[in-house]
């Protein structure tokens, strides 16, 4: 046997690495994350709860262009998701019908999963209970439509996984049915948490989230977010801005909510939420209101996230790029 | 013996107890029929019995030494507890996610009525997170996501009154965050001839345990451990408000015992053995039954070993030398620690294997050789 290659045969492995090189890179290349930096559109609030449609997915698709400085959203979605991807949208619908993602931004965001080749059977909007997402006017559903919508109600891992100073068994569609996430929040206060956006939406992966809100949900959530079940899935966070609430979360409360008119977007999910709290606090400001810090809620927990890598949590360092 | 109460029983006794049309009624669903599953999606939601209002909605539980504030749709520490609307809520009254029939040794309980069965119940939650829960999978999680029964105070009364199981026990998870559904058993146990016991970790508010104490014929109090670091860091919860609960119960008069699981290189130490035997012998004499268990590796503590026998015994030698008359080990099949002896004269009293009692020469609570009076609730 020969072991070395002449020159023929060495041109003809360059000319196959180079043609199969832009699929390797597909395929090993992590999603790209840009590091303190918020894709806004504008979504005006319309009278009643519903927005129209058109508008939705333009806002949508706007907005993750500009989180991700791709041009187009055609482009952001394929640069964060494959084909192959199982996506699970976690929605927080805890604000019930006035105060949680609105199906037409949901589904804006599917239409253009579905658009990158995501079949909607692999597209799952999901919440802690199919209650929670009917209440929400979600459309449960565990097959047909544009993508499938499900509670988790109580498929969780038999065995608890800690990570830092949680120990929770986790939803089996974010441990084992899903290979990237999305976190679709709002925009709100959160009476011990300070800001309810990308990150305390994930709570909602647990079982038990009620044992981690001490100390402002520090270092719990960032705890959480740096789970391997959640830093190597999470792809992205959307936030529904059109209305948000700056006072007496996390229930809907009509008098701590106002028109913020957006809709944010980011592949760092600190920056998200840190994005949030600077939106909360010019509101509070606004209206004589102390700061979640002068009124003892901090979200500390973004600079423990900061700290432990997963982004930016100081919201003097992010970046807001208007669509 | 363990022998599971079926849905007929629950339903007969229920019947014989005439108790369906006295029953509470959930604030927003009518409860289903006694002994039928309690839907995850309509949990029995029952006004809390311990809280107060704050303003803007907000509640403050005053249950557990937590003392949770909650906001409108939140729920405490426990995750049975909602604020509806600034109304706190109960979401486990009534409803029971475990009914056995145990021995009382069980619990344990090795001075309240040895041999008997106890007719054991439990709701989801609990107001702390051990890392060492062996019964994690009810006590740690929230009341939809684990299955549970229709089975109201008088229920549980009469269901033991019908099976001729003289105690019925609060035990498993955590009773103080079903403290309501605990009260009312107990008050339904009085005109039943059945004797409520509480197993606990102790971790209540003075005002509602001095509430339902008078009620209860014992309580088991689990002492996690004694260092408030330990509390901190395995627990999620404090020493010093367990401490004044096993106080205000021992002053009560109520029957006490304590439980001591000993965790291989977390509370075993000598030290720290000594220092709890020293304080139950100076703040509730010596005369209190302390028990020093076995732990086996569970939950989020699987990393460690099963304790090792001379730990418990040396546990056991601390507590004899320091003063304690009835000091016992557990999960050590077989071992002498499990039996009673007299404290005057050495005669063994009670001899136990595991959960059986195989002897006990007890005569109206005194030792049949020196005649000495030895405390518990015999008969």
């Amino acid at each position: 046997m020969r072991g070395t290659l002449n020159r023929r045969e060495l041109a003809r492995l360059a000319v196959l690495g180079l043609a199969a090189a832009p699929r390797l890179r597909e395929e090993d290349t992590p999603p790209p994350v840009r590091r303190g930096r918020v894709g806004v559109a504008p979504l005006a609030a319309p009278a009643g709860r519903a927005v129209d449609p058109v508008l939705a997915h333009r806002a949508v698709a706007a907005a993750l262009a500009a989180a991700t400085g791709l041009g187009n959203a055609r482009a952001a979605v394929a640069a964060l998701f494959r084909g192959e991807d199982t996506v699970g949208i976690k929605v927080n619908c805890l604000g019930g019908p006035n105060l949680s993602p609105r199906v037409e931004l949901v589904s804006a965001l599917a239409a253009l999963l579905a658009e990158r080749g995501i079949p909607p059977g692999r597209i799952i909007v999901f919440e802690r209970s199919a209650r929670e997402l009917e209440r929400a006017g979600f459309p449960v559903r565990r097959r047909g439509g544009p993508f499938l919508c499900v509670g988790i109600d109580n498929d969780y891992d038999r065995e608890p996984s800690t990570s830092g100073e949680i120990g929770s068994c986790f939803a089996r569609l974010v441990s084992t049915t899903c290979t990237a996430l999305v976190s679709f929040g709002v925009v709100k206060d959160h009476d011990l948490a300070g800001v309810s956006a990308g990150l305390k939406n994930l709570y909602g992966l647990i079982h038990n989230p009620n044992k981690y809100h001490d100390h402002n949900c520090d270092p719990y959530l960032a705890d959480l977010a740096s789970h391997p079940f959640v830093r190597r899935k999470l792809r992205l966070v959307v936030l529904d801005g059109v209305v948000a609430q700056c006072h007496g979360g996390p229930a809907y409360r009509p008098d701590g909510s106002w028109p913020l008119g957006l809709v944010a977007a980011a592949t760092d999910p600190v920056a998200a939420d840190a994005w949030a709290w600077k939106a909360i606090d010019a509101e509070r400001t606004r209206r004589g209101l102390p700061t979640l810090a002068e009124a003892k809620r901090p979200p500390r927990f973004l600079a423990t996230a900061e700290r432990y890598g997963l982004g930016v949590g100081d919201p003097a360092a992010i970046v807001e790029v208007r669509a | 013996m363990t022998a599971a109460i079926t849905r007929r029983d629950l339903a007969v006794a229920a019947c014989a107890g005439a108790a369906a049309a006295l029953l509470p009624r959930p604030a927003d669903a009518a409860p289903p029929a006694v002994g039928a599953p309690v839907p995850a999606d309509a949990l029995p939601a029952r006004e809390a019995s311990w809280y107060r209002k704050l303003p803007e909605g907000r509640v403050e539980c005053q249950l557990c030494p937590r003392g949770c504030q909650v906001a409108d749709a939140e729920r405490g520490a426990c995750g049975v507890r909602e604020n509806r609307g600034g109304t706190y809520t109960t979401l486990v009254y009534g409803a029971a996610c475990t009914v056995h029939v145990d021995p009382i040794e069980k619990k344990p309980f090795f001075h309240v009525l040895p041999g008997a069965p106890a007719l054991s119940f439990a709701t989801a939650g609990c107001n702390v997170e051990c890392k060492f829960c062996q019964n994690w999978e009810i006590s740690q999680f929230r009341p939809e996501q684990v299955a549970a029964l229709w089975l109201p105070p008088e229920a549980l009364a009469a269901a033991a009154r019908q099976k001729g199981v003289p105690l019925l026990a609060a035990t498993y998870s955590e009773p103080v965050v079903f403290w309501e559904y605990v009260r009312d058993a107990a008050a339904a146990c009085r005109g039943a001839g059945v004797r409520p016991v509480v197993v606990s970790n102790g971790y209540i508010q003075e005002r509602p345990l001095r509430d339902v104490l008078p009620s209860l014929a014992a309580v088991k109090v689990d002492l996690k451990a004694f260092s408030e670091r330990f509390y901190r860091e395995v627990v999620r919860g404090e020493l010093k408000p367990v401490l004044k609960t096993i106080e205000v119960i021992r002053a009560s008069g109520c029957w006490l015992e304590i439980v001591v699981l000993l965790i291989p290189g977390l509370n075993d130490s000598e030290a720290e053995v000594r220092a709890l035997a020293r304080w139950v012998k100076s703040n509730l004499g010596g005369e209190v039954p302390v028990h020093f268990t076995r732990f086996h590796p569970t939950y989020r503590l699987t990393n460690l070993p099963p304790t090792p026998l001379a730990t418990l015994e040396r546990s056991w030698r601390i507590a004899n030398a320091e003063g304690l008359a009835f000091a016992y080990l557990g999960n050590v099949p077989g071992h002498p620690g499990e039996s009673t002896s007299c404290p005057g004269c050495g005669a063994r009293l009670i001899h136990r294997i595991g959960f059986e009692v195989l002897e006990n020469t007890l005569k109206g609570g005194r030792c049949p050789t020196c005649g000495r009076t030895i405390p518990g609730v015999w008969a």
